[in-house]
């Protein structure tokens, strides 16, 4: 059964790739995004208040009983009634019984995202109620039939004229695509609207326990009306809504709109609390607090922090997945990253499984959260249970288990590889071509051969010269850097020699593991962990250096996560984080060595060679780690010339451009060349053996003159 | 900060949301503005500050024609509403009005102008102040409805282009009035 979802879903992933215009707009929509994003946030400090708001909402997890039982209290007090919904069911039934009840006809909504969840609009169509939606994106996809494909703009999917289209079919006029003649329909015809409908529904941005007020943040003026002009109001709220007081509300106001569109405040911010005056009456007002998989979130310890979220629809604005494919791809009713996190709890697991597979692991999400939420992590524990669930294939999983977990037969195999890729390869370090069914992996890169010789055998002929020696330091190769670019160690040796250390190679490190977790295999990476912990420390290096940022990652932070249960293990594990780090950043931060000692080549035409810098992910996400490799370029004489987006993922992401979506990596890649191209250098310099496949095969494959180089390689020739 | 330059910060906060600010000198040249403005019927939802004021009669005198309500959808028909105002968020140009009274939401929401009177010495500098600002005015009733309103209506649903003036408000007129908020009293209608 998951093998038809695969295929159904990877059938969805082409076609979104094919719509340009979509791709288009997403991605021009991004660029807008983060301009505007940047100079709401130009005089704030996005780091403390986001940590301010994660800290206030895990209080608020904490003790989310009592602040629910705080706001049911005020909330009626203050004339509300409230209603406690375990699911979407059950809150579908109250809604509808109580429409009944007042034989509602016909029901105005202002946009909530929890009703999309629930498929309310459904219900009450089963009921016999009209439900006509009034944000103007919803009311444009209510009109086509379709599902919002982004939280915060739920049209950004359609165009003008695709609008203008069923705007008349809706007057019976032809209405041009003109859209502020556009957005004067919408007003003209949902105006009738809410001055014909018996009851109002809205969504929620809070609910404050202190004093049972509610709040909403808008723009369009709708939901003001919506909560007006029926006599009966009906607000449906997610529990994760709750906050202590309004000053906490007030923090999130801070951060939310800045953060969904850049704008300082939305239009209007309306807080509500109780059953205000409707006519010669008080309006009937009923909260439905919604739980559909809320507390089973919060119960998981390792996904909970998802219950942070505000929804600003930040972690799609800047998802490169989400920008090649959209949001009805890759998104079920919440969208992005945090969308693939609830559909797991809200929809199930098995609605999720193909949208957790199809995230590149980037984390460009994590830095944008105001929430401060790690969800590419908690996409990789969900990936993990999938796995678990549906098992990950014979293939791959006899690859983790029999062979990466027993190093001699693993490092064999690749040996005996090298030598049988000959006929292929010709000889040569590229493969441009693979025969028969494997040629679509090298339909639009070119992949690099694997080395004649790996590092672990030519670490022990290597000469060292050291002069006065400062430290002794442990190389963890990886595998990349072991077999596929042994000069990366080399080079890497040759700088640090020159500035007093000594490098040796433990011949019992293995693979860092990383490939087994991601694809879901956690007890394999946990038999890789132990291995290298006790490998790399075996002989008391002062420093462990990695030449490959998903290696650093692994050791910095999965081994000691991996280990953490076993005691035996664990302390070691923390040990060996504390000391390993990527070559530059030691280059940098720890011999904060004068690089200017090291003489520049210049380029072909004699001036300084022209350098663009690519921030690998895991390096510049991961480790933090991305001003040290352009001081260490400019400071060595290379004359560093930024590129757009240069942080933006590669679409490498391991398995995920071989056998996961390469149709999806290739088009991250394409936009990663496109921005090279762009930028006018001779070379592009990286920290990662990954991306250096990823875009030095991109390169090649396209004929382009521009350099791929590993930054230790750019410095290690500033040595001849 | 000194109150001119809470005022100036406002001003230039509100201008960029979109709004237009005007220093009235009294409720007359206030009813005039209005007048001139307004561009037919006129839904005015007084409350105590605007009336010791004396913005009824100011309102007779002038040009402006006022909307004869029988019933409470009649305010569709209005082309524009005058409220009063109980803060100002100088950092954002926020307007906050206390909306409890259907009048004041219907004034607000359903005309194609909303005029809102803002006492200068009611303006705060965000959201910070903000909280204080809106517990006070809180507790005041059974229940409330509180509304933060910055520049017209807007949306960016087609293909992101920035529209004004979709459901409430295409314009928003904030008039700088002395003397006029009355927080610690709200608004009673
Ligand atoms: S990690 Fe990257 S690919 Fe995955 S959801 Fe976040 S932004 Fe998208
Ligand atoms: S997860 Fe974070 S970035 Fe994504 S919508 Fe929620 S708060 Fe915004």
């Amino acid at each position: 059964m998951s093998k038809t979802r695969t295929q159904q879903y990877k059938q969805d992933v082409n076609e979104a790739l094919n719509t340009s215009r979509l791709n288009d707009a997403l991605h021009r929509f991004g660029d807008a995004y983060l301009e505007a994003r940047q100079r709401a946030f130009a005089e704030l400090d996005f780091e403390q208040l986001r940590t301010d708001i994660a800290e206030m909402k895990d209080r608020v997890l904490t003790s989310r009983a009592s602040l629910r039982e705080q706001f049911i209290r005020e909330a009626r007090a203050a004339g509300a009634t409230v209603f406690l919904a375990a699911d979407a069911e059950e809150a579908n039934r109250y809604i509808t019984d109580l429409a009944k009840a007042n034989c509602v006809r016909k029901v105005v909504k202002s946009k909530s995202m929890v009703s999309e969840e629930i498929h309310l609009n459904k219900a009450l169509e089963n009921a016999g109620v009209q439900a006509v939606e009034t944000d103007l994106g919803e009311w444009i996809i209510q009109l086509a039939n379709q599902r919002p494909s982004h939280m915060v703009m739920p049209a950004i999917h359609m165009f003008r004229d695709q609008v203008a289209e069923l705007f008349s079919a809706e007057t019976g006029k032809t209405e041009s695509d003109d859209i502020k003649h556009l957005v004067d329909v919408a007003r003209r015809q949902l105006r009738r609207e809410y001055l014909d409908a018996d009851m109002g529904i809205s969504g929620a941005n809070f609910a404050i326990a202190d004093s049972g007020t509610f709040g909403l943040v808008t723009n369009e003026g709708n939901a003001r009306l919506v909560t007006t002009l029926p006599k009966i109001h009906v607000a449906l709220i997610g529990m994760e809504k709750l906050v202590p007081t309004m000053d906490d509300a007030l923090k999130i106001i801070q951060v939310l709109p800045r953060n969904a569109t850049g704008q300082a405040i939305t239009s209007y911010v309306t807080w509500i609390r109780g059953a205000v005056p409707c006519g010669d009456v008080n309006k009937e007002l009923h909260i439905v607090l919604l739980d559909n998989g809320r507390e089973k979130l919060a119960e998981s310890k390792t996904c909970k922090d998802a219950l942070r979220c505000v929804r600003c629809g930040a972690c799609a604005n800047v998802c490169p997945v989400y920008q090649s494919v959209g949001g009805h791809v890759f998104g079920h009713t919440y969208i992005g990253a945090i969308g693939i996190i609830l559909t797991a709890f809200y929809d199930g697991l098995d609605k999720a499984a193909e949208l957790v597979k199809a995230c590149i692991g980037c984390r460009a999400c994590v830095s944008v959260c105001p929430s401060k939420i790690d969800l590419e992590e908690i996409i990789l524990q969900l990936r993990q249970q999938v796995q678990e669930e549906e098992g990950m294939g014979l293939g791959k999983s006899l690859l983790f288990r029999k062979v990466m977990r027993n190093r001699r037969l693993f490092h064999a195999l690749l040996r005996s590889g090298a030598k049988l890729q000959k006929p292929v390869t010709g000889g040569s370090r590229t493969i441009r071509h693979l025969p028969l069914f494997f040629s679509s992996l090298t339909e639009w890169r070119s992949l690099p051969a694997l080395a004649p010789e790996p590092l672990r055998d030519l670490m022990p002929k290597q000469q060292q010269k050291i002069g006065r020696q400062r430290y002794r330091v442990a190389l963890f190769g990886g595998c990349s850097s072991d077999f596929i670019y042994p000069e990366l160690g080399l080079d890497l040796l040759k700088v640090l020699n020159h500035f007093g250390v000594e490098v040796y190679f433990p011949e019992k490190q293995n693979c860092c593991g990383i490939p087994a977790l991601y694809s879901g295999d956690r007890e394999t990476a946990q038999e890789m962990a132990r291995q290298n912990v006790a490998a790399l420390l075996e002989d008391q290096p002062d420093y462990v250096l990695t030449t490959c940022p998903t290696c650093t990652m692994s050791l910095q932070r999965d081994s000691v996560e991996l280990l953490a249960g076993e005691p035996q293990f664990h302390a070691q594990a923390q040990q060996l984080a504390s000391i390993t780090y990527d070559v530059s950043r030691f280059l940098h931060d720890v011999l904060q060595v004068d690089i200017s000692q090291l003489k520049t080549l210049p380029g072909d035409d004699g001036d300084p060679l022209k350098v663009t810098y690519h921030d690998s992910c895991h390096l510049k996400r991961g480790a933090g780690v991305w001003q040290q490799p352009r001081q260490l370029l400019q400071n060595s004489g290379h004359e560093v010339v930024e590129m757009s987006h240069a942080d933006r993922c590669c679409g490498f992401g391991g398995s995920y451009s071989f056998t996961g979506h390469p149709d999806i990596a290739n088009a991250i890649l394409a936009d990663k060349l496109n921005d090279i191209k762009h930028s006018g250098v001779q070379c592009v310099a990286m920290d990662c053996p990954g991306c250096m496949m990823q875009i030095g095969g991109g390169l090649d494959h396209a004929g382009s003159p521009v350099r791929t180089a590993h930054t230790i390689t750019l410095l290690a020739e500033t040595l001849e | 900060m000194k109150s001119r330059n809470r005022i100036n910060l406002f001003q230039q906060a509100a201008e960029s949301a979109g709004a237009v600010v005007y220093h009235c000198q009294d409720v007359n040249d206030a009813a005039a503005y209005i007048a001139e403005h307004a561009g037919g019927a006129l839904l005015y939802a007084p409350n105590d500050s605007l009336e010791q004021l004396g913005f009824s009669p100011a309102l007779s005198r002038s040009e402006v024609s006022l909307l004869e309500m029988t019933s409470r959808l009649d305010a569709a028909d209005a082309v524009a509403g005058l409220t009063g105002s109980n803060y100002g968020l100088a950092e954002t140009g926020t307007v906050v009005i206390d909306s409890t009274a259907e009048l004041v939401r219907l004034a607000s929401t359903l005309p194609e102008r909303h005029f809102v009177v803002l006492d200068p010495q009611a303006i705060l500098l965000g959201q910070q102040e903000a909280g204080q600002a809106l517990r006070d005015l809180q507790h005041q009733q059974p229940a409330d409805y509180l509304s933060y309103i910055t520049g017209p209506s807007r949306t960016a649903d087609i293909e992101r282009v920035l529209t004004i003036g979709v459901h409430g408000p295409c314009e928003l007129y904030i008039l700088l009035l002395s003397a006029v908020a009355q927080p610690e009293k709200g608004v009673s209608s």
